[in-house]
């Protein structure tokens, strides 16, 4: 078994979990290979945007035909989960996480960011690094309160006594579960989905490990969806409250 | 693996300034693109219906005067024809009063030579039947 080892000199073979290419800026420290990526994720979107709405048709035609179908799709995340009155202000938010998250996921399933040589560590889809999805789930936190607090003042926190007080202990919790269960669905995914391709890699170079690619493309999109839809789907629930919606239901 | 530090934070912000710039360049101009095609679909639906409302009461209008014309052309038709039997009837009538008239004065004047052959005839008669009888008792009154 040892001998199979000897694998891991092929540059596509090779297996690092938690090495990083650190940046130092004034005494803080980056994950260097994170923002690379994530500055080339960042550039695809704007420069695929600004190409598409560069000079828009009232007849859509290539790229803006894209681009306005990737909208629309967006658009419909967030209009299903927020409701058609209240998603407009929230679109750029729900669309740029699915659109961040989603392109974070494939340009790591897709391309070979391994064969890049840097320093230490090596390239991966940013949303596989525990900092990013953090960093996008307190977002999501900050989001969700910023919407109550705009939308009902300090009557938002009437709803973690509405049903009854004594669940109060379960809705304070349930501010740390949704960022906690977010940020760690996204980077678990993505990088068991990583390693288990690295692993099959290391074991079989070729062919085996492209069912499982495959099936990382498709949990990659699915991951995706999932953060953007529960996003807008917390940000509602901050908009309408459990007793508003309840009593709305009922009547 | 969980070794969190200065990126998270610097993460946060460029996600948030990727927001503000997505929203510049892509949700406002591709919204904005989507709105304006939505309200000149519109636009033009309801126009287009107006104008197939208008061509259907056009059509409508045409067809009731096609109607009315044929109608008219039908009543032309039938008095033209009605003209021309009249005038028929009447030529007719009157080529029958003159062929009478003729044939009543041919007759008249038939009658008149007939009566005149008769009456010269009849004198004749007399002549003759006097000539005969002169003849027959002449020699014997002689």
């Amino acid at each position: 078994m040892l001998s199979l080892l000897h694998f891991d000199v092929l540059p596509l073979a090779e297996l690092e979990v938690g090495r990083h290419f650190y940046w130092h800026l004034g005494g803080l420290q980056l994950h260097g290979q994170v923002f690379m990526t994530s500055w080339f994720v960042i550039g695809l979107l704007l420069i695929a945007s600004v190409l598409a709405t560069r000079n828009m048709q009232r007849v859509p035609q290539g790229l803006q035909n894209f681009m306005e179908y990737v909208f629309e799709f967006v658009r419909d995340i967030a209009k299903n989960q927020l409701g058609e009155k209240e998603y407009r202000p929230w679109l750029p938010f729900v669309g740029t996480l699915f659109l961040f998250i989603f392109v974070s996921n494939w340009s790591g399933a897709l391309l070979p960011w391994h064969v890049i040589e840097i320093p230490e560590g090596e390239l991966a889809a940013p949303t596989g690094d525990i900092n990013t999805t953090v960093a996008l789930a307190l977002l999501t936190s900050l989001a969700y309160f910023y919407a109550g607090f705009k939308k009902r003042g300090l009557g938002y926190f009437a709803k973690y006594i509405e049903p009854t007080p004594i669940l109060l202990p379960i809705a304070i919790l349930e501010d740390f579960t949704k960022p906690l269960s977010l940020s760690f669905r996204l980077f678990g995914n993505i990088l068991a989905d990583e390693l288990v391709v690295a692993v099959l890699v290391l074991l079989v170079p070729l062919f085996v490990p492209l069912p499982v690619m495959m099936l990382g493309l498709f949990t990659s999109a699915i991951q995706a969806l999932v953060f953007a839809t529960l996003a807008a789907a917390y940000i509602h629930e901050a908009l309408e409250g459990h007793g508003d919606e309840g009593h709305e239901e009922h009547a | 693996m969980f070794d969190f530090d200065a990126t998270l934070p610097l993460m946060a912000l460029q996600f948030l300034l990727l927001t503000f710039l997505l929203n510049a360049v892509f949700f406002k101009p591709v919204s904005k693109t989507i709105d304006e095609r939505d309200g000149y679909i519109r636009t033009t639906k309801a126009s287009s219906a107006e104008y197939l409302e208008s061509a259907e009461k056009l059509a409508k209008q045409y067809q009731q005067e096609l109607a009315s014309s044929r109608k008219q052309a039908q009543q032309l038709i039938a008095d033209a024809q009605a003209e021309a039997q009249e005038t028929v009837d009447k030529q007719v009538a009157e080529a029958q009063m003159e062929a009478q008239q003729r044939r009543e004065q041919v007759q008249k004047e038939l009658d008149q030579q007939k009566q005149e052959a008769m009456q010269s005839l009849e004198g004749q008669v007399d002549v003759l039947s006097q000539q005969i009888l002169d003849k027959l008792l002449g020699a014997q009154a002689a």
